[in-house]
């Protein structure tokens, strides 16, 4: 990794760091509509993009940005969009049909809290179709991730999503960017450059493939076939998710009696309670999921198994909640301790995301599953949650 | 070791690049930095603070913290928060010109008119100036020279003007205050702090 935070390094809040990564990684087509907090990184690409020959643009709207950042994905430039989980709603159409279109783009989530695990993971566009996510933690993780969402989404031909959120853009830390190589990419051959498909008419990238255009040339061996179409879609969708290695980082699972999940910046939280749980002497591992899709069951699944329970803490209402309960399949005890958790601005500022609270959330947790109680009064148990029995 | 420093006022004063600054400091000293801003579409008169953590080594810790070594409170409107988790033996700068409510923090407190100070030397505008010149100089944190050196990296190109009166703030403000602890000479934990 060449992506360090080391003293030395520029200083920079993690919005740069993004920015950063992205032309870094080759990126230069940006195009997005102001919002907080992906604002910062739209204001770095359009102060650093035109300085490497780039092309950023304000859009009018989430919608145009994306429709802008697919047509320059279409031609083959690295492109990439973005916005919060609001803008990301508006763009769930273009995105599904950028995914049927076969065409590499990186979509930023800059997201207020976690309510968008299910929009990022599920998607909310139509059809049947998956992309990558990837959650990182931190501003060196998140300029690393950001330069390898480019080299995955290349490699699958297909959207690859960086979810972000107001901590990793707005905290400002010493890091070094400089260009990452992850191996070879297969070559551009379907990029529109205005050469002919070998039809006798132009290429054409489109969610219906190419194969009306073939068939309209007379190909009789090409046909108008769409099931044969979205057969060959599905299967390389599939391929995706099965062989891109899902990624996650872990602390103390082996001998754990209770293992804590969560991902992105409260992963960082949690990892820094449970350490600290550590030292205390509670037999208590963490596990921060680093790819949302592909999701990291295998390792999930045995560490639950290990343990016997699970704690699952995100700021929202439980989502990868079901990711979880997925890879345990009742293995283990899973249980939910955390909740929305927003201060008045309302860009996803959590007064749960405090070490010493969350510490006192995992200890009760932790007394209640090993059936123990510590201390002269145990600490008020967390508050109850609908979901927090399996 | 490490120090964690809480920065409150309100959109206008200057909390982001003050703290911007400190931390360029430190990093120019060979320490390590890690801040988160938080301000949003308050660019006057709003809530604006700041979680600055310095250390020895890289720092690991999340983005905020829970406890904190020392805070700066330019304006008491939104200044509960951070209080509340300035540890008892924190070092505390208060702005006595905009905060004028005693305080019962029972650790050291830096009181300082930072806002007069720094319509003095020359805008009320660089009162961040007044209070970071005022912190350096209770803390030995950093240096005032350092800061005076980095100020030109971190202020704007566009606000190079303004580079005479925010040195002339810092130097106001360094002279304002007398040195009461040694940021890195003893390590301070809650535990053994001195009550």
């Amino acid at each position: 990794m060449t992506a360090t935070a080391h003293a030395g390094a520029r200083i920079m809040p993690g919005s740069a760091a993004i920015a950063e990564a992205m032309i870094a990684a080759g990126c230069r087509f940006f195009a997005g509509y102001p919002m907080t907090p992906f604002t910062e990184v739209l204001e770095t690409m359009a102060a650093r993009l035109p300085d490497v020959g780039g092309v950023c643009v304000n859009a009018e709207s989430e919608l145009e940005a994306v429709g802008m950042a697919w047509g320059a994905a279409a031609t083959g430039t690295p492109a990439a969009t973005g916005s919060t989980g609001q803008g990301l709603s508006l763009m769930q159409e273009s995105l599904a049909e950028i995914v049927y279109s076969r065409l590499p783009l990186v979509v930023l989530n800059m997201a207020r809290a976690q309510g968008d695990y299910f929009q990022a993971t599920r998607g909310g566009g139509h059809g049947d179709y998956r992309h990558l996510v990837l959650a990182p933690c931190g501003v060196p993780e998140a300029a690393e991730l950001t330069q390898l969402a480019f080299h995955l989404a290349e490699k699958w031909r297909a959207p690859v999503l960086v979810m972000g959120d107001y901590y990793l853009a707005h905290t400002h830390q010493s890091v070094s960017v400089t260009p990452l190589d992850f191996g070879p990419l297969p070559p551009r051959d379907w990029a529109l450059d205005g050469s002919t498909g070998g039809t006798g008419a132009a290429k054409l990238v489109s969610p219906l493939s190419d194969a009306k255009q073939r068939h309209a040339a007379g190909r009789a061996d090409a046909g108008y076939d769409l099931a044969e179409f979205y057969h060959r879609h599905v299967a390389a969708m599939e391929r995706m998710v099965t062989d891109e290695p899902p990624r996650h980082e872990a602390g103390f699972t082996d001998d754990a009696e209770l293992v804590v999940i969560a991902y992105g910046t409260p992963g960082g939280y949690v990892r820094q309670a449970v350490r600290e749980l550590r030292a205390e002497g509670r037999r208590i591992g963490w596990l921060r999921p680093i790819t949302l899709v592909p999701f990291p069951s295998d390792v999930v699944a045995e560490a639950a198994r290990r343990a016997g329970s699970v704690a699952v803490y995100e700021n929202n209402q439980g989502q990868m909640l079901d990711d979880v309960r997925l890879a345990v399949l009742g293995s283990a005890d899973v249980r939910f301790i955390g909740g929305l958790s927003l201060d008045p601005s309302g860009f996803g500022i959590a007064p749960d995301l405090d070490v010493a609270l969350l510490k006192r959330r995992i200890a009760d947790l932790h007394d209640a599953v090993t059936g123990r109680r510590r201390g002269p009064e145990p600490e008020p148990p967390h508050r109850e949650h609908p979901r927090s029995r399996p | 070791m490490q120090r964690e420093i809480l920065w409150t006022g309100i959109g206008g004063q200057g909390v982001q690049l003050g703290t911007e600054l400190l931390a360029h400091a430190a990093l120019a000293e060979g320490r390590h930095a890690m801040f988160f801003g938080s301000y949003g579409g308050m660019m006057r008169g709003g809530n604006s603070e700041t979680t600055l953590v310095l250390g020895d080594a890289p720092v690991e810790s999340p983005p905020t913290v829970g406890s904190a070594w020392s805070a700066l409170v330019l304006h008491p409107a939104h200044a509960a928060g951070p209080l509340a988790r300035l540890r008892p033996d924190g070092v505390l700068v208060l702005n006595t010109t905009l905060c004028v409510a005693a305080s019962d923090h029972p650790g050291p407190v830096v009181r300082i008119p930072a806002t007069e100070i720094a319509a003095a030397a020359g805008s009320t505008n660089a009162v961040t100036m007044v209070a970071l010149g005022a912190y350096a100089a209770a803390t030995a944190v950093v240096r005032l020279d350092t800061l005076d050196a980095v100020l030109p990296d971190v202020l704007p190109p566009y606000r190079h003007r303004h580079l005479a009166v925010n040195r002339a703030a810092l130097r106001a403000g360094h002279a304002a205050a007398l040195p009461l602890v040694d940021a890195w000479a003893v390590e301070h934990t809650p535990e053994e702090a001195p009550v």
